[in-house]
């Protein structure tokens, strides 16, 4: 049972750090590849921060949400936003998104690798995790908020996206493109919006992390992010709740095969899956068909 | 003619109960249909009755439902698209389809790249010729995107026509050209014709139809609805109707 | 001349190898395949001519060979079964086929030499032997850039149903540019490896993904020639700037960016451009008068 709940916990991470990158991907059909190192850089600002002035456990978290919306936003503004308007089509756009996000990616990691000697970092907080005892359980109060935040966070955006009018624009975005332009939907302001969106997840996922771990290193963020596409492949691109699904069987695969004693077979698990779902399933467990004429 | 053509010799290309569907569209929803060698024949229809759909079914390209086609008799439904051009069907598309990083001549020699091989010299009197013909000889190092619009189209035009297919399709070869070009271009279109390159248009201007096309087939959601003269065609009352129930009366 | 060389050997031979490395990348993504398997390739060439000089006791060039030749029968086999894959989820699971590449190092035993790498597989390789291997690859390549070929290849790449419907076997094109970017990078790993006498599993990781992509991105897609200029501006630029030394990542990370925005064909691709600008000059003019008169 306790590693179930360590499931959770780890499964919740993941969960908070591919939300962001399932809205963006599966609405306006960016795939960031400057999502980890948004997330990492959130983190250490936070550290930054916190090296000059202690700081309790929410002041921490909103300075690194803040500076994860401001990452997203100005990758969008500078990079991606340029590229899509220079594009000739969406498949050349997509590959160009690609390569320009880990351009982007590399800029914040090589800054805190410089800063850190690439060593961990943490946060200088009067935050204390607390033990406690829930039904027998050791749950700690970060892994309690990591869960809650996860789950919350994961089931209101799959509604979200599901019910409102922003969210049924974003979908139509999702789908066709020129059609949405033809409902009178303003492309770029929703695309701002929903990076910088993603870019908020990233950096409270970064806080958070960092909280439950005490550390984390610089390239935390790169490893996250073949985990989040696997996630995201899994569930079904276009399906938050094919997301929230998928952050949870990777995070019990994954405990699977560590408490069989493979672990150093563990990122093998994420690469695996993305392999199988990719041949088996394309659409993953919960996505739709693709449905795209030429 | 073409209706004195029929039942004497083999059609160059039929069509037998062809369908298309995406899940639940019926792009193409049965359709048969012939055309024998040595015409010009053009299908019209109000926009999405499935026109361009149906001349991408016959390149292979746009996989069919259900249906045969044939090309001499021999039917080549489960040819891959690959091979179509190989057999003598050659193609433009709706939009303008060029490698942009690549000069007109190359862009034309394309059409040649599947074909069996010839000399060198052969190939390069092959593509001045035709460079000629469409009139862009003048430009034939440029780039396409330092070319207008109707230039593009020529460019097209001549990629398709360069192997000298049996069958041409041409998906609104004149879209985006001025009355002088599209004049030149329908003029450029009877020619081949007489040299014996049997076409096949889609087109909205029903006008330059009536005035190019020896034979019309008429469609709609996915069905033939008429077919036949064009001044015939296109006074069938069904035509009228689906041209009128869209409001587009006055393309007709 | 000779002094010089000597002071630079290491570099000269870097950049060689870089070179070779960053066309096992451009191949694929010449061909329209978004494919990193290139980088796996490296790892399985270089630890596969290791193994074959360590514990087989073979000689240097049959190690090689051998390298060169498994890698690329690995990646024509990964290209049959992905090749059905479109775009991004092509990238992802080469980058995750990669990624296992390095997992398997790990978990290699004595084999591979586990975690720590594999060493003292030193062979007897000079610059002219590197050089000879360049030329002969670099030949190859300039006859799938050639007249015809390349005029298909490109295609292929920028319209798959035009190549179609012109009569090209798209599939068979990006097949062998899987077996091509296979053998590339085998010959870049196992050469590397032969060359520093040792391989590690930490090497094969996103990071040389990262590196290939530099340098192809900034130098141009389009042309070997393309990947020699970025892979010699990649190794050169710290020599010669040291500010761009002490923060090379960071250099390297605004260049992709910068390149993939204002730049999609690389420094190459201007350099075209400028060229054919001049050597239309008569012809664009003629044009501006056609247009006048229509």
């Amino acid at each position: 049972m306790q590693d179930l709940l360590n499931v959770v916990t780890l499964g919740s991470i993941y969960l908070l750090f591919a939300l962001g990158m399932a809205l963006v991907w599966g609405t306006i059909g960016i795939l960031n590849f400057a999502h980890g190192a948004t997330f990492m850089f959130s983190a250490f600002v936070g550290h930054l921060v916190t090296r000059e002035t202690e700081l309790p456990f929410l002041p921490v978290v909103a300075v690194s949400v803040l500076v994860g919306a401001a990452i997203a936003a100005l990758t969008q503004l500078l990079a991606f936003q340029p590229i899509l308007k220079r594009s000739k089509n969406q498949h050349a756009a997509e590959m160009r998104i690609l390569i320009g996000g880990i351009g982007v990616a590399a800029i914040p990691l090589a800054l805190a690798q410089h800063q850190t000697r690439s060593s961990p970092f943490g946060f200088n907080s009067s935050y204390d995790a607390e033990v406690m005892d829930v039904f027998g359980l050791r749950l700690t109060t970060t892994s309690a908020v990591i869960i809650v935040s996860g789950l919350a966070i994961g089931i209101g955006l799959t509604v979200w996206v599901r019910r409102s009018r922003q969210g049924l624009a974003l979908r139509a975005i999702g789908v066709d493109a020129e059609t949405a332009a033809g409902m009178g939907v303003n492309r770029t302001a929703l695309a701002f919006g929903t990076m910088a969106t993603a870019g908020a997840l990233a950096g409270l996922a970064g806080a958070l992390l960092t909280f439950q771990l005490g550390a984390i290193a610089p390239e935390t963020g790169d490893q996250l992010l073949i985990k989040a596409f696997a996630i995201i492949v899994l569930g079904g691109l276009g399906s938050m709740a094919g997301t929230v699904i998928g952050a949870y069987v990777l995070a019990g695969a994954e405990t699977l095969v560590l408490n069989l004693n493979y672990g150093t077979w563990v990122d093998a698990v994420s690469f695996g899956l993305i392999f199988l779902i990719l041949l088996a399933r394309p659409q993953g467990l919960l996505g739709r068909k693709e449905v795209r004429r030429t | 003619m073409a209706e004195s053509a029929v039942g004497r010799q083999t059609a160059l290309l039929a069509m037998e109960d062809v369908a298309v569907h995406f899940g639940g569209v019926k792009a193409v929803d049965g359709i048969t249909l012939e055309m024998y060698e040595g015409n010009i024949y053009g299908v019209i229809g109000p926009n999405g009755s499935g026109k361009s759909t149906l001349l991408g079914a016959m390149t292979r390209l746009t996989p069919s439902t259900r249906g045969r086609f044939l090309l001499d008799g021999k039917d080549y439904t489960r040819v891959p698209a690959r091979n179509v051009h190989r057999m003598g069907i050659s193609r433009t598309f709706q939009t303008v389809r060029l490698l942009d990083d690549r000069s007109v001549r190359d862009n034309i020699l394309l059409g040649l790249d599947a074909l069996p091989k010839q000399t060198r010299k052969e190939t390069a009197m092959q593509v001045d010729e035709v460079m000629e013909r469409v009139g862009v000889r003048e430009v034939a190092q440029l780039r396409p995107d330092e070319l207008s619009y109707g230039m593009q189209r020529r460019v097209e035009f001549a990629r398709a026509i360069i192997g000298r297919p049996r069958l041409l399709l041409l998906d609104e070869p004149t879209a985006g050209m001025n009355t002088a070009e599209r004049k030149e271009i329908g003029k450029l279109m009877r020619q081949l014709c007489d040299e014996g390159i049997t076409q096949f248009i889609v087109e909205h201007d029903v006008e330059m139809m009536v005035e190019t096309c020896d034979y019309l087939f008429a469609m709609n959601v996915g069905k033939l609805i008429a077919e036949g003269e064009p001044q015939d065609v296109v006074r069938h009352p069904a035509v009228q109707e689906a041209y009128l129930g869209k409001g587009a009366a006055a393309d007709a | 001349m000779s002094d010089w060389y000597a002071m630079n050997v290491v570099l000269i031979q870097t950049t060689l190898t870089t070179l070779l490395l960053a066309l096992s990348i451009q191949v694929p993504i010449r061909f329209g395949v978004f494919s990193f398997a290139g980088v796996g390739a490296f790892g399985i060439g270089g630890y596969t001519a290791a193994i074959a000089m360590v514990h087989l006791g073979w000689t240097t060039w049959p190690s090689v060979a051998l390298g060169a030749v498994l890698a690329g029968v690995v990646v024509f086999a990964l290209g049959l079964v992905v090749q059905r894959l479109t775009g991004l989820y092509m990238g992802m699971a080469t980058i995750a086929f990669t990624l296992i590449v390095s997992v398997v190092a790990v978990n290699g035993g004595e084999l591979t030499g586990g975690p720590g790498g594999l060493f003292g597989a030193l062979g007897e390789i000079d610059t002219g032997h590197i050089l000879a291997v360049v030329v002969v690859v670099v030949a190859v390549l300039v006859w799938t850039e050639a007249k015809g070929m390349g005029r298909r290849v490109d295609t292929v790449r920028e319209d798959p149903e035009l190549a179609t419907a012109m009569g090209i076997d798209v599939a068979r094109y990006r097949l062998a540019s899987f077996a091509i970017s296979g053998v590339i990078g085998g010959l870049a790993g196992a050469i590397t490896t032969l060359l520093r006498s040792t391989i590690t599993p930490a090497e094969v990781n996103f990071h040389m993904v990262v590196l290939a992509l530099t340098a192809i991105i900034v130098g141009g897609a389009r042309s070997w020639l393309g990947a020699f200029i970025g892979a010699v501006i990649f190794v050169w630029l710290p020599t010669v700037i040291s500010f761009v030394q002490e923060w090379e990542k960071v250099v390297y990370g605004f260049l992709v960016a910068v390149a993939a925005i204002y730049l999609p064909n690389g420094v190459l691709g201007l350099i075209k451009d400028l060229v054919h600008r001049l050597r239309t000059r008569q012809e664009r003019a003629r044009m501006a008068v056609l247009q006048e008169k229509g």
